[in-house]
């Protein structure tokens, strides 16, 4: 296992739904990781931020790679716009639950896990049970 | 990895000090998620993969439970070891 531990930016259209989901998740996985919160638009309005989404892939990445989790489906339209203007990046969106996929996705990389590892449990998150 | 017949398998009960809630879950499998060996939790007749954050949680696991805590695999009694003493620092882990 090299130093080097995933990170995980979280793309919420609510900043507040972004901060919280990063606290709780960085709460639960012991606050080893790079956890990073791109929620609102620009101007602080509900809605995504392409230059926010951009900002955290790089406050992100330690050098193991960065797994992205949008929360709704129009979030993923802005991811892949950043993506597709920053090339060669080991960056990977997954598509999960935002809350179970966060917190899955945060316990894996404090763990050590690779970029598979963690981008595995965060979409592994869709068929956990809560009851 | 699925572990073979000949690996070690090992045990261990505890009753639990304290409800099973988000932190104590993720110490958990923070930790499991470490040992080659399969590691699993069990209360209550509910059982979930140490290794999954979201599988413990969803045990339910309250305080006074019994609470099994079993790994199969090269590493199992050194997982199971840990495991119980991450509980314990969580003050989890009752007599």
């Amino acid at each position: 296992m090299s130093g080097a531990v995933v990170g995980i930016v979280l793309v919420s259209h609510s900043a507040e739904l972004a901060a919280g989901a990063a606290d709780l998740a960085a709460q639960v996985s012991g606050g080893t990781v790079r956890i990073v919160a791109a929620g609102g638009t620009d101007d602080g309005a509900l809605g995504t931020s392409a230059a926010k989404v951009e900002l955290g892939l790089s406050e992100a990445d330690s050098g193991a790679g960065v797994v992205v989790l949008p929360d709704l489906g129009s979030a993923v339209l802005t991811v892949r716009a950043v993506l597709t203007d920053r090339p060669g990046g080991r960056v990977v969106l997954v598509d999960a639950p935002f809350v179970e996929g966060a917190v899955a996705a945060t316990v894996t990389a404090a763990a050590g896990g690779d970029l598979q590892a963690v981008a595995v449990a965060a979409a592994e998150a869709r068929h956990a049970r809560k009851l | 990895m699925p572990a073979s017949s000949e690996q070690p398998r090992v045990q261990r009960v505890l009753t639990l000090a304290g409800d099973l809630h988000a932190r104590p879950a993720g110490a958990l499998a923070v930790a499991a998620a470490r040992f080659a060996s399969s590691v699993s939790v069990t209360a209550d007749g509910k059982t979930a993969d140490a290794k999954s954050v979201l599988g413990v949680m969803g045990l339910g696991a309250t305080a006074g439970q019994q609470l099994t805590v079993a790994a199969a695999g090269p590493d199992a009694a050194e997982a199971v070891a840990v495991i119980l003493a991450v509980l314990s620092e969580a003050r989890m882990a009752g007599d």
